[in-house]
Order: C-alpha cells, then structure tokens, then sequence
C-alpha cells in the first residue's frame, strides 16, 4: 500500500532529553488513557523499570548510566515508536488497514484488521511492535483517539518538565534548531514523527546512528516481490512463446521415420 | 510387446498430488502474505489469519511430503552421466524444431536438476518458515533474512513449476499420463527416455 506522507502538516514530537528527570509520568499517563494492565516486573538493580517495552507499555524511559569521573550521570531516553515518514511497519504489512496513516501522519493501528502475521516487528527500523496475548500488534499511536478531539497525547499531557513536545513537527523542530539542540531524526526515514534533541551521540541511547528499514526487508519488499510478480509471468509468457514457436515434442513425429509396425 | 509401460507406482502418484495440493495451497494463502495487491486471495480461507493458519498446516505437509518424494527417487536424479551431458549441452533439443535423439535413462537432466532444486527449495522455505512461524522466539536478524530468502524461493519455484507443468503436459504430449494412470505409451518412453526403455523391456538397442 502506498504511504504517503504531508510533510508540512505533520504533527509528531520533539522529545528533549536534557530536560527529562525520569519521572516516568509519561508511562503511567500512556496506561492509565489507554488502559493498559501493570506488568509484573523484577528488580534487576536498576532504577529502569520496565526494561523493555511490553503489548501493555507504548513508552518507556530508559536509564542510560554513565560514570564520569567517579561519579554516575543518568540519561533518560523515551523510548516508542518513532511514526517514520517511511514506515517499515506499514511496507510489510499484508492486511490493509491493520498498520495505517492519520492525516496527523501518525502510523496508528487497528487490532481488528490484524492477522498477526507479526511481520511488523521484523521490519520496524527501531524494534518497537509487541504483541501481547491477542495475538496483534500493539505499539505507540500517539494517542490518536485524543489527537482527533483536539487534545494533546497523554504522555505529553502528563509531562511536568515539557521535555516531551506535542505539536505541528516543522514549528516543533524550527524552534529547536533556533535553540541550537543537535536533533535526530529530521531527515531520517523521511523523517521520524518523534524527534529527538539528544545530549550526545545517538549511540549513547541505544539508537542507530543512521537509521532505515533493514536491508533484508528491503530486498524483500522492493526487489524480489516486483521482480517476482514479473518473473512469473516472464515464465508463462516464455512456455507459451515456446509452444508457438518450436512447438511440443510429439511422440507421433517419429513414427514417420521408424518402423513401428510391429506393435 | 504392450502398447503401455509403467512409469510411476500407485503410491508414487498419490504422493505427488499430494505435494501438488499442498503446494498450490501454500500458493494460495501465501499469495494475500506476498504483496497486498493478492489481498483478495485471503477472502478464499476466509480472512488473512485462516490463511496463515492453513498456510502453516499445508507448509508442514508440503515439507513432509516433498522431502519424502525426492529421497523416494534420490538414486534415480543425482546421478549424472555422459548421455545426460549431451542433454544438457544441447538444451535437450528443447530450443530446435529439428528431431532429437539423446539416449535418456527415467529421467532427464532438467528432471533431475528440477527434482534437486524443489528439494533444496523445500528445506529453504521450510527452515525460514519455522522462523517466520514465530518470529519472536528468534533474533531479529535471522527472522529478516528468512522474510527475504522465502520470498525469493517461492518466486523461483513457482517459476520452476511454470516450466515444470509446461514440459509434463503440452510441451510434451503424453507426459501426464505417467502422472494420472501410471502409464507411458511405449512410443513415448522409446522417444523420451530410450535407456529407461530398454533398462524396463529388456529390449536390445
């Protein structure tokens, strides 16, 4: 299906990681607005909790620890689905409708359309879909329900130090151009619908310092999928060109030049 | 000296509809999983996650089935000769109008190579198929290459078995017989395979 993609009134975040404190509202608020359960989870001595997106987490702070000098730094990174303008997601979904496109240029889904074909998650540049015990795909969609009635997305809602951003992406990333942030993911994937303004290199927090669908899953979807399609039909066309041309091989052609009378 | 021969047992028959209903089903329901424009291939199982399902049914079978078809004939394709050779390099006579003789035992060199090949082809798509059957057991980029490599294999075998249902039937009148009644006319295996004759009658060249 193609994607398409309004660049000039896209909406999307920009998540400024030097003003997070780790208070992980954004986690609660995401829950609490889209109901999802608590996960049971095991202290594994760090502050970080959960460790790892879950069907019934969206978004998460990550604690990246650094020790400078003796002494331990945190960062704190929010971790969700980027909503990239080339979505690897929606390149490989097979069931129309389950992965789709806001006007907002949001990536949303629909568990009803789903046939947890679990494609999605091989294909996501950022490793963000999960699925949970419904067996469909389940991930950050900006909280579209709150986007369509005009309010601002839980999570940014629930922000106390506006380290997360909701609002129109270009005014968003102008204003932290101006602001002299070092932003990623402006152009990336046609950009991501989550940009982040980062206090070193993209590395640090766990992210690809250049970040695209994954080389396999481009093969698969823009090479070997049209060149497929023609090579089938190359093959059909070829038997048939053949059977007008040279034409079959008959038994009967033989009998001519062979005594088979004895049969 | 009867008009017929045997080619292919009962059993032998059974077991390659078998692989060629399990095929086409896998064809069918993975069709709508290849590219959204065959979306309406999913409405015949009754929706995108039947199809899955029974892709996943038909994708054991066809496994099973296939690799047990190629190891029942493993002595009769992977053995080439100096007749197959001719074969080979003359294209089986495949690309001339003009009669062709090549002294071909049961099978013939593109039998054989198609035989080997739906036989690797099998342990590819079955192999990546386990990892795409649940992708979240395994490494990301085990689960990306296998989306990549079953795609690719399933484009070469269904142009291989266009080829293949091309030559078995009105490339080459007579042929499926071999595969609905279990037998050849005499004049079609002295034609087609002339070693495989003989080796069968114990009639002297």
């Amino acid at each position: 299906m193609a994607d398409t993609i309004n660049q000039t009134t896209r909406k999307g975040f920009l998540v400024d990681t030097s003003r997070c404190i780790g208070c992980r509202s954004c986690q609660v608020a995401c829950k609490q607005w889209n109901k999802l359960d608590a996960d049971k989870t095991a202290n594994k001595g760090t502050f970080e909790n959960p460790r790892d997106l879950t069907p019934a987490l969206y978004n998460r702070i990550r604690f990246i620890e650094k020790e400078t000098s003796g002494e331990m730094t945190w960062q704190f990174f929010n971790e969700r689905c980027m909503h990239c303008g080339d979505a690897g997601c929606m390149k490989v979904c097979p069931s129309p409708g389950a992965l789709y496109r806001t006007k907002d240029g949001i990536v949303a889904f629909n568990k009803d359309k789903c046939i947890s074909c679990k494609y999605c998650v091989s294909a996501c540049p950022f490793n963000i879909p999960r699925y949970g015990t419904d067996d469909k795909v389940s991930k950050c969609h900006l909280c579209t329900d709150r986007i369509s009635g005009g309010m601002t997305p839980a999570c940014a809602k629930a922000c106390p130090t506006e380290t997360l951003k909701y609002g129109k992406r270009s005014d968003l990333i102008a204003k932290a151009t101006a602001a002299k942030k070092t932003l990623y993911g402006v152009d990336d994937l046609l950009g991501l619908g989550v940009v982040y303004a980062l206090e070193g290199p993209p590395e640090q927090y766990g992210l690809p310092a250049k970040p695209g669908i994954p080389m396999s899953i481009f093969l698969w979807k823009d090479v070997i999928k049209p060149l497929g399609i023609l090579g089938f039909w190359g093959s059909i066309g070829a038997m048939l060109l053949h059977y007008v041309t040279i034409g079959p091989k008959k038994v009967d052609d033989d009998l001519n030049v062979k005594e088979d009378g004895h049969e | 000296m009867s008009n017929y021969i045997e080619r292919f047992s009962t059993s032998e028959r059974v077991l390659h509809w078998i692989v060629t209903a399990s095929f086409f089903t896998l064809l069918l329901t993975g069709l709508g999983l290849y590219s959204t424009l065959f979306n309406g291939y999913f409405s015949l199982f009754g929706g995108g996650r039947n199809a899955i399902l029974i892709h996943k049914i038909s994708g054991v079978l066809f496994f099973l089935s296939s690799l047990y078809m190629f190891f029942n004939h493993q002595k009769d394709v992977t053995g080439f000769d100096q007749d197959d050779k001719k074969w080979v390099t003359e294209r089986g006579g495949y690309l001339s109008r003009n009669a062709s003789h090549f002294n071909i035992g049961k099978y013939n060199p593109g039998q054989k190579l198609f035989a080997i090949f739906i036989a690797a082809a099998t342990l590819v798509l079955g192999v990546t198929g386990l990892f795409i059957w649940a992708p979240t057991m395994f490494p990301r980029w085990i689960v990306q290459l296998s989306l990549m490599a079953h795609g690719l294999m399933f484009v070469c075998s269904i142009m291989f078995v266009v080829v293949h249902v091309y030559l078995a039937t009105i490339g080459n009148p007579g042929t499926i017989e071999a595969m609905l009644y279990g037998n050849v006319r005499s004049l079609w295996a002295r034609k087609h395979h002339p070693k495989w004759y003989r080796e069968v009658t114990g009639e002297k060249p």
